[in-house]
């Protein structure tokens, strides 16, 4: 691996002492995974918004869902391009070191690089219809995601995220963009389940996410594959997934108008 | 009528406060902003984590993750573990920060950090080292800013603090006769953190005036910055003063003497979070 000479250095090599205990942990979730009761492939998990907490962005969103994925994002309104021509939308996203569940990720990779990359990519994809670049020629809008931990459904949450920092930091926008991921187990006839946590999404066959504007009833993107099944199913896994993010829209709206009033009280003061 | 705004001659508009005595958001020249730590089991945990911290500094903001990992010790030190502190300043904490590999003042922070935790002997190497030559501990600390408004060193080095009080390591032994390791998830043990480093940043103004806790603006109108350390006996780990206008010996001695009560603030609130979430 080349030296990153940007940062402080640790041993060439380590693993985490998880590896180690393997016998005794597999046995133990293998046992959890088949003896829970299948869990309701419908049952959104509680998610937790709220815009408008950090100083220093112009618009900023944390959103938790209940599996523990934590995602925090902050947008910045038009500024300057140095290139003529329509509006751009730069996205970032950025996994913390120690958000995985296993072996901590080393920042400066390649392969952490890339993921990044994908998943920036796929954030500006979800983002760009819902933002009114028409508005802004000749300027760049910026988003950044960091991910804080990751369990599960983190790309979507991300989508949520970054949709509600652009509305926060005053950017139009023709919707908010929801984002909702989905799994289908590797048994043989299981069905699509939405939001899956992190070892649902590792055992998964195949995995599928959305993002919606919902009020719009439009779907900016779609990202997945995998071994899902005859065409039907993704048609179905496709319904359930506009359905959630349906059911998540209300709450995202209701933490942007509360960042709202929060705003109004402090200014008043 | 001269008319001083904030924005057209900030150094103007905070000369006229600190002729006063005092600063433009109310606190005094000594005083700092409200501090905060949520530890661990309090809201805002990473659990993927084997331990972490979230500081608030005012409106600055620092996540510290700290992962264990086990590794072989170096040749040169067959006896000592490794601690490698990581800062990281992403594009989400303020403006002027790019996004990409850490830049001047990330790596400064970083090694400002591992500097303190060699200093103060916080965590003594040798402490993490299982078997010597063979197996060891690797701490991985990675710090976080996720709102950049002034004194990154003292917020980060306070995240550390508390995030390392929170970590627990599973039980490693050898097994003699295969001589594989086998690691126990269930037994934990806490760290042994010998002392409590406790970092106070300053910045000067106009060569005279030292303020502490400086926000973003202040920094940036500061003609010099200068950070103590102590720990919890009243001694001197380092100080830290990159360049900047000279600072007199008394001064620098002003510095100390507030540093330490800073030190006694600061033990008293990880005491009082850490007494909250342990169980009884």
């Amino acid at each position: 691996m080349p030296l990153d000479h940007r940062r402080l250095r640790g041993p060439e090599e380590s693993q985490p002492p998880a590896l180690w205990a393997a016998t005794a942990a597999e046995d133990e979730e293998d046992e959890e995974g088949a003896g829970a009761a299948p869990r309701d492939p419908c049952a959104l998990r509680p998610l937790f918004a709220r815009a408008g907490l950090l100083s220093q962005a112009q618009g900023s969103a944390y959103v938790e869902l209940g599996s523990g994925t934590k995602v925090l994002c902050a947008a910045w309104g038009p500024r300057e391009a140095a290139e003529p021509g329509p509006g751009r939308l730069l996205c970032e996203f950025r996994r913390a070191p120690f958000a995985g569940r296993g072996a901590r990720g080393r920042p400066g990779a390649a392969a952490e690089r890339e993921a990044e990359r994908e998943a920036a990519a796929a954030l500006r994809e979800a983002l760009e219809p819902a933002v009114r670049l028409g508005r802004y020629p000749r300027a760049r809008l910026a988003v950044s995601a960091l991910l804080l931990q990751d369990g599960g459904s983190a790309l979507a949450a991300a989508v949520s995220a970054a949709a509600l920092a652009l509305a926060d930091a005053g950017v139009e926008m023709y919707d908010l963009a929801v984002g909702c991921a989905l799994c289908r187990p590797p048994a043989p006839a299981a069905s699509w389940m939405l939001q899956p946590a992190e070892p649902e999404e590792r055992r998964a066959a195949a995995r599928l996410t959305l993002a919606l504007l919902p009020a719009l009833n439009q779907v900016s993107a779609v990202l997945g594959g995998g071994r899902g099944g005859p065409p039907e199913d993704w048609a179905q896994a496709l319904r359930l997934g506009l359905d959630g993010c349906h059911r998540q829209y209300p709450v995202l709206r209701q933490s942007l108008l509360r960042a709202a009033q929060r705003r109004d009280a402090a200014a008043a003061t | 009528l001269s008319i001083c705004s904030r924005t057209v001659e900030p150094l103007e508009y905070y000369r006229r406060f600190l002729k006063e005595n005092c600063r433009p958001d109310g606190r005094e020249l000594g005083e700092f902003r409200t501090t905060t730590v949520n530890i661990g089991k309090c809201l805002c945990s990473i659990t993927t984590a084997d331990g972490s911290a979230l500081v608030k500094l005012g409106n600055t903001t620092v996540i510290c993750g700290v992962k264990a990992e086990l590794a072989a010790p170096a040749a040169d030190s067959a006896n000592k573990g490794y601690i490698v502190p990581n800062v990281e300043l992403p594009s989400l904490c303020a403006e002027r920060f790019r996004s990409g590999p850490p830049g001047e003042e990330a790596q400064a922070a970083s090694q400002f950090i591992a500097d303190v935790i060699e200093n103060s002997q916080m965590i003594v190497k040798e402490d993490l080292c299982i078997a010597s030559g063979k197996l060891a501990w690797v701490l991985y600390c990675d710090i976080i800013c996720l709102d950049y408004d002034g004194n990154l060193l003292d917020a980060s080095v306070f995240a550390l603090l508390a995030a390392l009080k929170n970590v627990q390591l599973p039980s490693v032994t050898i097994n003699e006769e295969t001589g594989l390791s086998e690691v126990n998830l269930k037994q934990k043990n806490p760290l042994n953190i010998r002392k409590h480093p406790v970092a106070t940043s300053f910045a000067v103004f106009d060569d005279t005036l030292l303020i502490v806790d400086p926000t973003a603006e202040e920094e940036d109108l500061a003609t010099g910055t200068v950070t103590i350390v102590t720990d919890e006996e009243g001694r001197l780990c380092s100080v830290h003063k990159p360049g900047g206008s000279p600072l007199t010996g008394a001064k620098l001695q002003d510095c100390i003497t507030r540093a330490i009560t800073r030190h006694k603030e600061v033990k008293k609130l990880i005491d009082k979070v850490i007494k909250s979430i342990t169980p009884k």
